[in-house]
């Protein structure tokens, strides 16, 4: 279970301040897919960096699993990071240069796992993602539908408890977007791993079990599945017309 | 992120940017380069400096003079007479000799096994039936002094035998083989005082290489002490020089005793040097040159020092995201900051062993060249030594770490938030 409380962040000092997050509170239950929508500059790259502890906000509280992670030491976050935390990008992210198992294979040795249990965790995150033909291939000469799988694929490979995707279909036409969204989705259900995604995307947001509306650091509205459903097939009728 | 995992990365990045690393690396090896030939040199140096000393003398040999008073040699002032055989020169100046009572008092030194004294002697001529005749220098054998020997056996010369060096054997119709041994040389003496001559037949005991590396070299004969005694004696008899020596050679009984002889022999009120006091100034030499080389090659090694730098600062940069990246997924800053370090380091290890390769690989093809135009023979101007690779590249590894410490730092802090954004 992840709760927000209260978070502040401010950008920039005295008249140049800017306030990314003001007063944010939210409760994400564990296992849960949530969507946090918002324009760009609305605070929702900060809310996902505040949550998994890539930034530190002035004010207020993120507790995971019961532990405040703002209160950490460094080196204990960037451990809670390595060990819990899966990380997808909207630019992917992957090592051009590097071989499609070497980058499965950075987190597991950020994380410290022995060379042998990795080579059975890295076969496995690329089967997941349907990638075992292509281990040995550079990550550079792959499509960008694949190189979003080996993103997924190296986001899994540690096993994490909660995912947090960055516009994950962002970078991607449609039919290669569905492809990862059911991968993300078919994942969170099946591992009961809690999925974080922030998107300007509504029609992405709602396939997810929460949406969370953030406008210029404020969440406008937190809506869950049943009531989101309804919404969006408002919003639809209304392109529609 | 393990140790073993670092490298292993590090070693990566480094191959992805090829050019860059090796030209960077090529840098440092310039530097390598010159030091391990530098070291080589100094190595091959002193071998041959040990080696010339070890072929002219005993390491347990003293040579001990007769105290120089401070003006004795000072042709400035008068100089006060002093009792004693002295050696006159032009000027009013003269050198104090030994006598044989300095002799016996040597002897009496604990842990002196031996006392010679200096025999500046000289034969008229040395010859052979039907054959020129030819000066020749004298000297006793001390088998302690190493020769390389051609025919026969040096060891325990008797009194009627004699060594010849090969450029004497060669000029008297000697062929350098064993069939000259027990052949009989003549070697005449003249008396200084009265001009009689006398001839010593002496029988060929071993023919030695006449070597470059001797200053016994090609000119002078070893014979028994005793029939150099002999021999010098007859040629100052009865003039002011008998009985009396420009110095001694006084031997320890034991290597480890030799220093302790020579300060028993300074406080006796003599002047004593060993072999290496009188040779040391080779020594010097040879570590002065061997330290310019050396100083070259720190700079050429300061400068490649920029290089990485220069080369890891452009990493840390093309590679932002990366790091980024890196950090996002929980590595932390020590670790990133070793990555770049261990890059570092393997340029460093890489400058190293081209630099000191090719310096070896240079070096043993250049080693007969520079030996035949220096005509140094068969001994090698470069010695390479095992351990000075291990130290070089060693060097270097830790001289690159601390040049890559700056632009490691730089990567330590990077912000991954600052890094990943993408617009």
């Amino acid at each position: 279970m992840i709760e927000v409380k209260h978070i502040t962040k401010t950008y920039g000092k005295k008249q140049n301040a800017f306030v990314a997050l003001d007063d944010v509170s939210l409760t994400i239950p564990k296992g849960a897919s949530v969507a946090i929508l918002g324009k760009s500059g609305s605070g929702k790259s900060t809310l996902m960096h505040a949550m998994s502890g890539l930034d530190r906000p002035e004010k207020g509280e993120v507790i995971i699993d019961g532990q405040n992670i703002l209160k950490l030491k460094q080196k204990a976050v960037d451990r809670f990071r390595a060990e819990k935390i899966g990380f997808i990008f909207q630019s992917f992210f992957v090592q051009g240069n590097e071989s499609v198992y070497d980058n499965v294979s950075l987190p597991l040795e950020i994380a410290r796992v022995s060379r042998g249990k990795r080579k059975a965790r890295v076969d496995e995150a690329l089967r997941a993602v349907e990638l075992t033909d292509k281990t040995k291939s550079k990550a550079r000469n792959l499509s960008g539908g694949q190189k979003q799988r080996l993103a997924i694929a190296r986001a899994i490979a540690n096993e994490p408890s909660i995912i947090f995707a960055d516009e994950p279909t962002g970078n991607l036409d449609s039919v290669t977007g569905d492809k990862i969204e059911k991968l993300l989705f078919g994942y969170n259900k099946q591992k009961n791993v809690t999925l974080i995604i922030v998107t300007h995307d509504p029609e992405l947001a709602a396939k997810c079990d929460m949406l969370v509306n953030i406008k210029d650091g404020k969440i406008e509205s937190i809506e869950q599945a049943d009531v989101k459903a309804a919404k969006v097939t408002r919003r639809v009728t209304k392109k529609v017309q | 992120m393990k140790l073993a995992d670092t490298i292993r990365r590090a070693g990566r990045s480094l191959r992805q940017a090829k050019a860059r690393t090796l030209l960077t690396s090529l840098a440092i090896g310039v530097g390598a380069f010159t030091i391990t030939l530098a070291l080589a040199a100094g190595a091959g140096g002193r071998q041959y400096a040990s080696d010339i000393i070890s072929s002219n003398t005993d390491v347990r040999e003293l040579y001990v003079q007769p105290k120089m008073d401070e003006g004795s040699m000072d042709f400035t002032k008068p100089q006060e007479y002093v009792e004693g055989p002295a050696m006159q020169f032009g000027g009013g100046a003269s050198m104090k000799m030994l006598t044989e009572d300095d002799l016996a008092k040597l002897e009496k030194i604990e842990n002196v096994a031996e006392v010679t004294p200096i025999y500046n002697a000289s034969a008229l001529y040395i010859t052979r039936e039907g054959q020129k005749k030819y000066q020749a220098g004298l000297e006793p054998y001390n088998a302690a002094i190493k020769s390389e020997v051609l025919a026969g056996v040096p060891g325990d010369i008797k009194e009627d035998e004699v060594i010849l060096p090969s450029a004497f054997a060669e000029v008297l119709g000697l062929p350098l083989a064993e069939e000259s041994i027990g052949k009989v040389v003549n070697v005449a003496m003249a008396n200084a005082a009265t001009g009689e001559e006398k001839m010593y037949p002496l029988k060929v005991r071993a023919i030695i290489k006449s070597s470059i590396l001797s200053a016994v070299g090609s000119t002078t004969l070893q014979t028994s002490r005793a029939t150099v005694a002999e021999m010098y004696d007859f040629s100052v008899e009865g003039t002011p020089l008998a009985k009396a020596y420009v110095g001694a050679t006084v031997m320890a009984n034991d290597e480890a005793n030799a220093e302790d002889v020579k300060q028993a022999v300074i406080d006796a009120g003599y002047d004593a040097q060993t072999a290496e006091d009188l040779m040391g100034f080779l020594f010097q030499f040879i570590n002065v040159l061997m330290g310019i080389l050396i100083g070259f090659g720190a700079l050429a090694v300061l400068t490649s020092v920029f290089g990485i730098i220069n080369t890891q600062y452009i990493s840390v940069l093309e590679r932002t995201q990366q790091i980024g990246l890196m950090k996002a997924l929980g590595m932390r800053r020590r670790d990133v900051g070793r990555l770049f370090k261990f890059e570092a380091a393997w340029i460093g290890f890489l400058g190293g062993a081209l630099g000191s390769g090719v310096a070896l690989l240079a070096g043993t093809m250049a080693n007969p060249w520079i030996s035949d135009t220096l005509s140094l023979g068969d001994s090698h101007l470069l010695i390479f030594q095992p351990w000075s690779f291990a130290a070089i590249i060693g060097g270097l590894m830790f001289v690159a770490v601390v040049s890559g410490i700056l632009p490691s730092r730089k990567a330590a802090k990077l912000d991954p938030i600052e890094a990943l954004r993408t617009e």
